[in-house]
């Protein structure tokens, strides 16, 4: 039987650099097909080019064993294509429904039926248990949220063969989870689902047929049983990668951050906080960690400056934070890796030592007299990039152009070399590939042995537990637990991530 | 971090660089617009040739004309400027023209109501149009940096008052006995020096050069510079960074109504030497469009400040010498205007998708 989807010998460069090399690789009808390989491995090119964003230079594909051109993605939706970018295209001020069916509204007399559109867009929803309701705007939903309204998407455009560009990186385990029960159901109903991915476990889990890419060309296909982590991990880096729990510390020096009684309300007014309190000495990683939606945000964003925060304190090394302001926050000794690099963690029309210079532009010796001095700055950024291994031909690059891990890795840089007394870092892996990642947690470990006080957020569960020295657990806007990452398990931690407490006796 | 030698992440093949590609793009505006102009001129029974023609001897016929061409295109260049400090540092002001209107008053009023030394005089009249400039957008950008108030709509407003504020002025008020709808002539203590004596060309040529460069200047190598830079390129970025938005916005807007009120001044002490209703058409408008045209960028600002005012000094001729009447360059200012709005969408829909595409492989 032909292939759902063949890619035969299909090449890609851009300028002298080979994304793609000689790609084949096919994929059966209802089958689970995980690409997998490190950040610039040619995974998005691949499937860009699948999908009819990108034409390549030689090779072909084949739909159902026959040769298509993909010319855009109208081609390949109308072959009954569908894909879930890593970076959500959905219009913020509008609702759902409205994301789902824009471009092929359902009317009724010339005039779109909302009320049609918002029943369709609950009935998929749910058929697919993604938890979303239909009437809400963009804007006020979650990143984990957000990706569930992508899926909805290319379901109601009636897609049989499933792209997922790293559809994992946003979601929390149970979300992820949920997820790939989905993708179960998709693939029984003889969907056919093709999944970007460099988290072996979940690879492991989900997938049938897993295809490995590295420096743009198949190292292989093979079928996910006779794979396990250490011949994946293999087949992608060509090296062992170590990912034993670090040493802990138990430091006891000054607090630097302290929130007393805090609360605040996210962007629909609603209370999003409800009373932290946390205190994260100088010398400790302190591990946040909870499902999507609990309030991680709106605490990163209170630390930050960004978030008014509508009751309680906050105080940096002693001192009351008057207002809220990152300006005061920084000034007061904050570094902050966001959440969201694209959106304000990097001017992407910059190159990357202007993006280093941010924090600094007023600074001696990087100023003078109000003067920048831009030779230093560059001598800077070219340190910088080799130290993070930021790969760039060099510094006048401009940081859009850089891969996901690099851009993330630029921000690593600007703000760990600030050396702040408190770092809070917000996601500091999401969407970078596992050498990178490994990068980033040695710097995060160094940070602290040189006495930074760290607040760590992140989905990622197993990087909290590999990092922390402790690690309080979010339910609700509130702090459910705290648990000790050298002892714990996944299964205490979830417990308190849904909601169960260890005082549950003494609530009931 | 990881050895391997997975290659480099810049990429993408051959790519015109982004200033030839822009100004590649202004001549294909421009090229449309002759064509869309000369299909005017031939409803209207001309010979487009004749008139394109005639507009270009206008512009450029002898150096009586360039110089001309020049004078038109100053308050421009300073308008332009004005539009491109709010446009770099990520906000709007539409609010030039009424800038620009209060500033030839102010520096009139100086000019006519006190006596002081040569020199002297003209600069403190054009000090008094920076303040009236200043002043005039102060509402305005209180409200957006304090409230987030929409400055595109709030200076818009401000120009019909400033228009009409200054009407009542010249024709009540302060006008001249016996005379138009005018003020009192401006002493000659404040003149601005002209160049020629052929021309009325003046000083004020240099004032918007030296303008341009210097925020250029500003831009690319201060400290504050680089914060209203960023502010421009990624709000979100600056704010996270911790640069002081809100006051910059104040700051900002302060500065480019500062300099749109200099660009009446300049007008006021350079051209017409008194304060007359009306005195100065669309030099701010022309000044936003200008800068709008040259992408915020105040160098280039002075070459398509210099294309706009070369099209006002020709029209001149043209209107004289043929049956095409001075609206035909409006309709032509027009379909540069729409022409260039189409490349800067579409610009951004190849960026926003190339963004996608190079995000990574």
């Amino acid at each position: 039987m032909a292939f759902a989807v063949e890619m035969i010998g299909v090449s890609k460069s851009f300028g002298p650099v080979a994304a793609n090399r000689d790609v084949s690789f096919g994929v059966r009808h209802g089958e689970i097909h995980a690409l997998v390989g490190e950040n610039g491995a040619g995974k998005t090119t691949l499937m860009n080019i699948l999908f009819g964003l990108m034409q390549p230079d030689s090779g072909e594909i084949r739909i159902d064993g026959k040769p298509v051109v993909m010319e855009s993605p109208r081609t390949s939706i109308g072959l009954g294509l569908g894909m879930v970018h890593q970076h959500f295209k959905l219009v913020p001020s509008l609702t759902v429904a409205e994301n789902m069916f824009l471009g092929m509204e359902i009317t009724k007399a010339g005039l779109v039926d909302r009320k049609a559109q918002s029943e369709k867009a609950r009935a998929l929803s749910e058929e697919f248990g993604l938890r979303i309701d239909p009437d809400r705007r963009i804007h006020e939903l979650s990143v984990g949220a957000e990706q569930r309204v992508e899926i909805l998407k290319v379901l109601a455009r009636g897609a049989n063969v499933v792209i997922l560009d790293e559809p994992t990186a946003v979601l929390t385990p149970q979300e992820s989870r949920d997820l790939f029960r989905i993708i179960r159901r998709f693939a029984d109903t003889g969907m056919t689902v093709i999944f970007i991915s460099h988290h072996l476990d979940e690879v492991l889990e989900v997938s049938d047929t897993v295809t490995v890419l590295r420096d743009g060309a198949v190292v292989g296909t093979r079928p996910t049983k006779e794979l396990d982590e250490d011949s994946l991990v293999n087949m992608m880096v060509g090296r062992q990668v170590n990912f034993d729990r670090r040493e802990r510390k138990k430091m006891s020096g000054n607090t630097v951050l302290e929130l007393r009684d805090v609360f605040a309300r996210d962007d629909r007014g609603l209370p999003a906080l409800r009373g932290i309190d946390l205190e994260v000495r100088a010398g400790e990683i302190v591990g946040i960690v909870g499902v999507d939606g609990n309030g991680q945000t709106e605490l990163s964003e209170v630390v930050s400056g960004l978030r008014a925060p509508s009751h309680g304190e906050i105080f940096l090394d002693g001192k009351a934070v008057e207002g809220s302001d990152p300006r005061h926050m920084r000034a007061a000794g904050l570094a902050h890796v966001p959440a969201d690099r694209l959106v304000r963690g990097v001017n992407p029309g910059a190159d990357i030592a202007s993006n280093i210079l941010m924090g600094r532009q007023h600074v001696a010796p990087w100023a003078k007299k109000g003067l920048i001095r831009w030779g230093k700055v560059r001598e800077l950024a070219r340190e910088l990039m080799q130290r993070f291994d930021i790969r760039a031909k060099d510094e006048h690059v401009a940081v859009k152009t850089l891969s996901g891990g690099n851009m993330q890795k630029v921000v690593v840089a600007r703000e760990f070399s600030q050396h702040m007394p408190l770092l809070l870092i917000d996601q500091p892996t999401r969407g970078v590939d596992i050498g990178a990642m490994e990068g980033i947690h040695d710097e995060i470990i160094r940070r602290r042995d040189a006495g930074a006080a760290i607040l760590l957020i992140s989905v990622q569960i197993d990087e909290i537990l590999a990092l922390a020295d402790r690690v309080l657990v979010m339910f609700n806007g509130g702090i459910s637990g705290e648990v000790d990452p050298a002892n714990t398990t996944e299964e205490e931690i979830g417990y308190l991530m849904a909601g169960g407490s260890r005082s549950k006796e003494a609530a009931a | 971090m990881s050895a391997d030698t997975t290659p480099t992440p810049v990429r993408s093949s051959w790519r015109m660089p982004n200033w030839l590609e822009s100004i590649l793009g202004q001549l294909i505006a421009l090229g449309i617009a002759i064509i869309g102009g000369a299909i005017l001129i031939i409803l209207v029974g001309e010979d487009p040739i004749l008139v394109f023609t005639t507009l270009l001897r206008g512009a450029f016929g002898n150096s009586e004309r360039i110089a001309g061409s020049l004078l038109q295109a100053t308050p421009i260049i300073i308008a332009g400027v004005a539009a491109c400090i709010a446009l770099r540092g990520g906000l709007f002001n539409i609010g030039v023209e009424g800038q620009l209107y209060m500033g030839g008053f102010a520096a009139a009023f100086v000019g006519f109501q006190f006596a002081l030394p040569t020199g002297l005089h003209m600069l403190v009249a054009l000090a008094a149009a920076v303040v009236a400039g200043g002043l005039w957008i102060l509402i305005p950008a209180f409200f957006r940096a304090r409230f987030g108030t929409n400055e595109v709509v709030s200076t818009i407003l401000s120009n019909y008052v400033a228009i009409l504020l200054t009407s009542y002025f010249t024709i009540d008020v302060f006008k001249r006995p016996g005379g138009w709808s005018e003020t009192d002539p401006v002493a000659t203590t404040a003149y601005l020096p002209q160049l020629f004596e052929f021309s009325r060309l003046n000083f004020g040529l240099f004032i918007g050069l030296a303008l341009a460069i210097g925020f250029h200047l500003f831009l690319t190598r201060t400290s504050r510079g680089y914060d209203m830079n960023t502010m421009g390129a990624n709000m979100k970025f600056a704010e996270y960074g911790g640069i002081a938005v809100k006051r910059n916005i104040l700051v900002i807007l302060l500065c480019s109504g500062a300099v749109g009120g200099l660009a009446g001044g300049v007008e006021t002490l350079g051209v017409h030497h008194r304060f007359m209703e009306g005195f100065a058409p669309g030099f701010g408008f022309d000044g936003v469009i200008a800068a709008l045209l040259a992408n915020g960028s105040p160098i280039g600002v002075i070459f398509t400040a210099l294309f706009f005012g070369a099209l006002r000094a020709g029209s001149l001729l043209m209107e004289v010498e043929t049956n095409a009447s001075r609206e035909v360059i409006t309709v032509f200012q027009a379909i540069i205007i729409l022409c260039v709005s189409a490349q800067i969408l579409l610009r951004r829909r190849r960026d926003s998708s190339q963004g996608e595409r190079r995000w990574k492989f």
